[in-house]
């Protein structure tokens, strides 16, 4: 799952200041769930907009929309008209959903407020953890479906660094050394074997990358 | 899981009364709500708040985890608290078609209350001179005052209903002359004819029914029936004698009844009051034989003991061989039960059954006869006043759709909640159950004063926040993201992970809202106090402050379970809004009214410094406000214009 957090207000505030109509879009699928940019966070940030420019004196017209799946044309397409009503929109999607706004929605400048930053797993406490480079090359299957791209902090392949005491990373003592957490993994399963295969350095994917459904 | 199943106090209602909705209403001090809700049912709330059989506590969840909810008692406190209220419902459309009733009692009385509302004209024939039938002439006023059953008649009369007294069935006008003016008639006669024990001397002066005495009683005469007295029997009416009895000044009044206590359908409870009152209680005890000079002198009776025989569900009592006694007595009361009495419809061919009843051929209350409806006592034999009530609405409904051509009604059993899990009641902070203030026994027994004398309001308003508000909790809607936040936060442990979606058993779940303030996709609506309402709420706030165009103003939460009736000192510039739980003022709610000009948000007075009924919302409260603070000062106002604020910070 894609997660992001939202901006500093100042920011977004600082963003949106030349502007007097605002549509705050929010979206439905990984920054609902991940407390970013769902209709909670929406109303949210657009009634913090509002008294916030009331205080400034400048009173600001802000309405609200949340949308299934802003990376989607489709659902895009649908607040089309709604939109057209405002001189700028808030996207409260990921980096994907804030692009998508701006492609299909030619007229109206598009504003990020969210700072898109990783793909990760959720673990029980409720807090997200990145997983996933996203590296289009995955090695999961030698290393125990743990990665080390994402989750080593120098992203080794071949094993550990020099680093790695007592289980944790050298670079931040909150983070276990990955290695550590495959190594074991591999005992357990009864597949250390795997890690006499060597993993050839990557190819560095040339952006931007596409796939055909 | 089914989100519309019924709280079980609704389920087991035989008009399946919103026993949760007038409860709640009651919990917020809002008794005109409460009486408004029972209205919609049952025009007899003074009545059933006194002398209800009260399935419904017999089933309270709440019972679970201590006491259960005194339900019966709220309906009273709501419908005392509002005699003085003219809330009567309006009329609806007219038909021309007209419905005679024939009896006033709570059947009876209920189905022209029906009909009236659904548009008819309606006329009740009543035998006696006075409405209430049973409710008047067999419950005796120290349990059911006149006064109150008058409270309930006056309201459905006051719907515009004819009546005319003392208008015998047989004797005054025939069925069929009713049939040439009249497009419907319901038959609810009752059942007040006493039945007798086959006993030897069964005709000896001294002896009297019990629907005769206490009729006596009611109609203002003090019948002395003599020092000693023996009451035969095991029901309400056998006590209601007995107690009666006591208060003329008799001093030794035994009840005998042939089972044991658990078999007597009058409920421990009386019998212990009565005990209090001086009433001894004789069980495995019936008479054979009474005997006396010309008078009643003795009752000669018979030990009895539980039969072992098979084959027979019922548990059956046989007499003891040689076990013969004698009491001694100066009157005897009959009150083993009673029959209709219907020979004055014997000759339109209605079928009666055995015991005077009249067969009707199905739930509705169908008789032989085109256009002619039965129910109540007549058709049952006797029942509590509750099941007079229901079959009263019952008929109500079938004479409707018989009138206009409609297809009978469909009956859907209730589905109800399921009984709390063990985990979940062991979660539940326990709350003792109100004792219903009484009249000292001292002054019972020398008046006919009401003995329980009605909770007070702070009784009747702690009694209601006991209630689970069962069924009333969260629910999901499509929007869900499957984030399951709700797992996460429930302090109960109730939300799961279905299979593409989050879960809420609505049977287990506690009403706290935590899921709700916290579901990030608002996919999550608590029924006890829905969004939309909780968003009215503030913004009526909001408009009232507005209104007085004040420069600022400050808004102010407060539990509705630590001040059911809002802050007792009213500030001027402050403007409340109760919710259910602090924990459910949102963030959103917090910094909102901020928009709007507040200079100001509080949370006034949370109970979770004491022990608040929801477990572990503390948290959720303090994490609110400091999620709104920071908020707060990003937009440019001061953090500490959102704050919590105890008593003791005055």
């Amino acid at each position: 799952m894609v997660i992001a957090e939202i901006k500093p207000f100042e920011e977004i505030k600082n963003l949106l200041k030349k502007y007097k109509k605002i549509l705050v879009a929010g979206c439905g699928s990984c920054v609902t769930v991940c407390l970013s940019g769902g209709k909670k966070q929406v109303e949210l940030l657009a009634s913090a907009l509002r008294t916030a420019r009331k205080i400034e004196g400048d009173d600001v017209v802000v309405g609200e929309k949340v949308i299934p799946r802003q990376c989607e044309p489709k659902f895009v397409d649908q607040i089309k008209d709604e939109a057209s009503q405002y001189d700028a929109i808030l996207s409260m999607g990921c980096g994907a959903g804030v692009q998508e706004i701006a492609e299909r929605i030619e007229n109206i400048p598009v504003f990020p407020a969210l700072n898109t930053t990783f793909i990760g797993m959720a673990d029980e406490q409720g807090q997200y953890l990145e997983v996933c480079a996203a590296c289009g090359d995955c090695i999961l299957s030698m290393t125990g479906g743990i990665c080390p791209v994402t989750r080593c902090a120098k992203s080794l392949i071949n094993g550990p660094c020099g680093g790695s005491r007592g289980g944790l990373c050298e670079v931040s003592k909150d983070n276990p050394c990955v290695w550590q957490l495959i190594y074991d993994r591999l005992v357990k399963l009864n597949m250390l074997y795997l890690l006499k295969g060597i993993s050839q350095p990557k190819t560095r994917s040339v952006h931007p990358r596409r796939m055909v459904r | 899981m089914n989100i519309s199943a019924m709280p079980p106090c609704q389920g087991a209602c035989p008009i399946n009364t919103d026993v949760r909705g007038y409860v709640s209403a009651i919990a917020r001090g809002d008794v005109e709500t409460a009486i408004g809700i029972i209205h919609q049912v049952n025009p007899f709330p003074s009545v059933c708040g006194r002398i209800c059989i009260r399935a419904c506590e017999s089933v309270c969840r709440r019972a679970q985890i201590d006491e259960p909810i005194s339900i019966a008692a709220l309906k009273r406190f709501a419908a005392d608290q509002t005699k003085d209220l003219k809330s009567f419902h309006k009329r609806g459309p007219f038909y021309n078609e007209k419905v005679a009733v024939i009896g006033g009692g709570p059947s009876g009385l209920t189905a022209a209350h029906d009909l009236t509302l659904l548009g008819y004209n309606v006329t009740v024939f009543e035998a006696h001179k006075e409405l209430g039938g049973m409710l008047i002439r067999g419950i005796p006023e120290y349990r059911l005052p006149k006064s109150a059953v008058k409270a309930d008649i006056d309201f459905i009369l006051s719907m515009g209903i004819e009546v005319k007294t003392g208008m015998v069935l047989g004797r005054d006008f025939s069925i069929d002359e009713l049939l040439k003016d009249y497009q419907a008639v319901f038959l609810a006669l009752g059942s007040e004819r006493s039945i007798f024990p086959k006993c030897k001397g069964i005709e000896k002066p001294g002896i009297i029914t019990a629907v005769e005495f206490l009729k006596q009683v009611s109609e203002g005469h003090r019948p002395y029936l003599g020092e000693s007295i023996v009451v035969v029997g095991g029901g309400h009416t056998a006590v209601d004698a007995a107690r009666t009895c006591i208060r003329l000044g008799a001093h030794d009044v035994t009840v005998i009844y042939r089972r044991t206590v658990k078999e007597m359908p009058a409920g421990k409870g009386e019998v212990e009051e009565a005990e209090h009152e001086g009433v001894k209680f004789k069980f495995l005890t019936a008479p054979v034989e009474f005997i006396g000079n010309g008078k009643v002198e003795k009752v000669r009776c018979v030990k009895m003991q539980l039969s072992h025989a098979s084959g027979s569900k019922r548990q059956s009592f046989l007499p003891v061989k040689d076990s013969e006694f004698d009491i001694n007595t100066d009157a005897v009361i009959l009150a083993i039960g009673y029959n209709p009495k219907t020979d004055s419809i014997e000759e339109v061919e209605i079928i009666s059954g055995k015991k005077g009843t009249i067969v009707v051929k199905d739930e509705l209350g169908t008789t032989n006869i085109k256009g002619v409806f039965a129910g109540g006592d007549v058709v049952s034999g006797p029942q509590s006043v509750i099941h007079a009530i229901a079959s009263g609405k019952k008929a109500a409904d079938a004479i409707h759709r018989y009138l206009r051509n409609l297809p009978p009604k469909e009956i859907e059993e209730p589905v109800v909640l399921r009984p709390l899990d063990e985990r979940i009641v062991s979660l539940i902070i326990k709350a003792v159950r109100q004792k219903m203030p009484m009249l000292p026994t001292e002054e019972r027994i020398k008046s006919f004063n009401e003995v329980q004398l009605g909770f007070t309001w702070d009784q009747a308003v702690s009694e209601a926040q006991r209630c689970l508000n069962c069924g009333a909790g969260a629910v999901i809607s499509e929007d869900c993201a499957a984030c399951f936040n709700c797992v996460l936060v429930c302090p109960y442990g109730v939300p799961t992970a279905g299979e593409e979606k989050a879960q809420i058993d609505i049977s287990q779940c506690q009403a706290c809202g935590i899921c709700a303030s916290e579901c990030p996709a608002s996919a999550i609506d608590v029924k006890l106090e829905t969004r939309e309402v909780g968003r009215k709420k503030l913004k009526k706030a909001v408009d009232d402050a507005k209104k007085e165009e004040l420069k600022d103003f400050t808004i102010n939460f407060y539990c509705q379970y630590e001040q059911p009736t809002g802050p007792s000192e009213k500030k001027k510039g402050t403007y409340t809004v109760g919710k259910p739980c602090m924990a459910r003022v949102s963030v959103y709610q917090l910094i909102q009214p901020f928009e709007e000009g507040s200079k100001a948000v509080e949370i006034h007075k949370c109970g979770h410094k004491k022990d608040c009924r929801f477990k572990g919302c503390e948290k959720w409260i303090i994490k609110h406000i400091e999620r709104a603070q920071k908020m707060l000062k990003d937009i440019g106002i001061d953090a500490d214009h959102v704050k919590l604020i105890f008593e003791d910070d005055k």
